[in-house]
């Protein structure tokens, strides 16, 4: 039996793509709670469809998959409206797709344009490294300010598919301010087709592919291919945790 | 369950270069990604993403469109739907090139091609054009009477179908990353695609039971690899993402292929052949992601117009039985 009370509480949104993948992640380190991990709370996750169950959410985890199929489903759900007052208070990690539907802004969308929910400044171009065949995996360098991420040596290996990159971060005084959670590496970044410089300088947003607004999270690639927990980690203690302890920070 | 647990751990290496946009990644084509792309956690990954969606067939720009808004994960480009080809005859093959870059161009979505059974020049080509997954189908006229590609040289994923564990098995061993019922496809009848989800998971459940002794004799029964085998059985379920396909019409049809335990849904002729194709393909969308919701279910399927006309499935039927090519 398990000491802690269940308090933190991710929910998966689970209009398509990976939410089982999320889930079972999760799961694996609420089994890890009473353990390896002594700080971990008991968590609860769930799969959202509805209003109705995201209403009970404390958290929320957008999965990988289609942004376009998403944003619909979550238009004619009725989800679009509660999912951005939602973004607004409580904490969301966006993986791949739901790093898309974060986002301010978004270059290479379909035809017509896409919904977003927003609450992230940062600019996202969709399919940024080209098709599936482009698709890749690399070793992160994570930022020693995010704890969970690299209080283990080992690299952590982002698996990234027909990902989307960021193109560009506004910085806004009034907004929480946005941290760099994980790059990758310059000799990584594939280099563009036209470039007559073949060097990347290692200010290029593109190598971003890991950040964090106030209580928001995003991650190009997808932590819920891998077997590798941290990223989930860092989110359930790092970002969820603290709103239980401390007043909600104005946003 | 969830599938992850069936991709092997990642490694690490260099990263492909980057394309400035889609059509320039389409007209460099294969050979510029680096060692580390197409590792099968990247191609198994993209069926990943695809699960709780539906992949529609379209034969042009502005049906990929229409599916693009009706909320399909991705499309399935191809010159004649599988109705068309059973009615019309001949041999079946890869669509035109051009056609696929229409519909590449048209869509941020994955694009998906297909290409006939053994037929890997068609594959290589497909590959060079650029598509996110090929299709392996039996829809098409089989190129080779014994042999299926071998995939795991291929750095585009491959989805294959399959009528019986041994076969989905067997594909899942040449390098196929993603598996679908075969379905009989082209006739709006999806008492196939349930006759072989059903089969499937009959004799996962079989094998989960077995001791080793049992699943070596059981593997050579089936005729599938050993080692597949012995893994499916840990998981209970296929190492790798399993569609529904062949048959589905209906938002109903969707929702029952997904409470059998599919991962997702193709839908071929069903769409544009029906009476009102961006109404249906919307409520196909709706269906999967609600499938154990049946208010959701009933409101979905309401008002769609006529279904596309279905047909009884016999062995002298118009078109044959394609679900049995494939080897």
């Amino acid at each position: 039996m398990c000491d802690y009370e269940p308090s933190g509480m991710p929910i998966i949104l689970a209009l398509q793509g990976a939410f089982a993948e999320h889930q079972t992640t999760l799961n694996n380190l609420a089994n890890k709670s009473c353990t390896k991990v002594k700080s971990m709370p008991k968590l609860l996750s769930k799969l959202v469809r509805t209003p109705a169950e995201l209403a009970e959410c404390d958290a929320l985890i957008i999965p990988g998959g289609e942004s376009t199929t998403m944003a619909l489903l979550a238009r004619i759900s009725g989800l679009l409206e509660p999912l951005r007052e939602f973004v607004q208070r409580k904490p969301v990690w966006g993986t791949c797709a739901g790093a898309i539907l974060l986002a301010e802004s978004i270059e290479g969308s379909k035809k017509g344009g896409q919904e977003l929910l927003g609450g992230m400044a940062v600019k996202i171009g969709r399919n940024g490294f080209g098709s599936q065949i482009d698709s890749f995996e690399a070793p992160l360098l994570c930022s020693p300010e995010a704890v969970a991420l690299t209080k283990r040596p080992e690299e952590f290996v982002g698996v990234f598919i027909r990902a989307p990159v960021v193109l560009g971060i506004t910085e806004d005084p009034s907004r929480p301010k946005i941290q760099v959670l994980a790059k990758i590496s310059p000799e990584a970044l594939p280099k563009s087709e036209d470039a007559t410089d073949s060097t990347t300088p290692e200010d290029d947003p593109r190598l971003i592919v890991a950040l964090r607004q106030g209580h928001l999270v995003l991650t190009t690639f997808h932590p819920e291919l891998t077997k590798d927990d941290r990223f989930h980690e860092y989110f359930v203690l790092e970002v969820v945790m603290p709103t239980f302890s401390a007043p909600p920070t104005p946003s | 369950m969830s599938s992850t647990n069936g991709i092997p751990p990642v490694t690490l290496a260099n990263v492909p270069p980057l394309a400035s946009s889609r059509s320039a990644q389409v007209a460099r084509g294969d050979g510029a990604a680096g060692p580390n792309a197409g590792t099968f956690a990247v191609k198994s990954g993209l069926a990943q993403m695809l699960k709780g969606g539906v992949i529609m067939d379209v034969i042009n720009a502005e049906q990929a469109r229409i599916a693009e808004e009706a909320g399909a994960c991705a499309v399935m480009a191809l010159e004649r739907v599988p109705a068309d080809i059973r009615k019309e005859g001949g041999v079946a093959r890869m669509s035109d090139p051009s056609m696929i870059k229409e519909i590449i161009d048209a869509v941020t979505i994955p694009v998906m091609a297909k290409c006939r059974i053994g037929h890997f020049v068609e594959a290589q080509i497909l590959q060079a054009v650029g598509v996110d997954y090929i299709d392996e189908s039996e829809v098409l006229t089989p190129a080779d009477e014994q042999h299926h590609i071998n995939k795991q040289g291929f750095k585009v994923p491959f989805v294959c179908g399959a009528k019986n564990l041994g076969e989905a098995l067997r594909r899942i061993s040449e390098g196929a990353a993603f598996i679908r019922t075969k379905g009989e496809a082209g006739t709006g009848n999806v008492i196939e695609a349930v006759r072989h989800c059903r089969t499937v998971n009959a004799e996962i459940r079989k094998a989960a039971a077995m001791g080793e002794e049992e699943l070596f004799a059981y593997a050579k029964e089936i005729g599938a690899p050993y080692h597949l085998l012995k893994e499916t059985a840990r998981l209970k379920r296929l190492p790798v993402v399993n569609f529904a396909a062949g048959g589905v019409a209906t938002p109903a049809d969707a929702a029952l292929m997904m409470q059998l335990g599919c991962d997702g849904v193709f839908v071929g002729s069903g769409i544009f052949l029906s009476g009102d194709p961006a109404k249906r393909a919307r409520a196909i969308v709706q269906a999967v992601t609600h499938y154990n919701d049946p208010q959701k279910l009933a409101e979905v399927s309401q008002n769609l117009g006529p279904a596309m006309v279905g047909l009884t499935i016999t062995k002298g039927m118009q078109g044959g039985l394609l679900a049995e090519r494939g080897w």
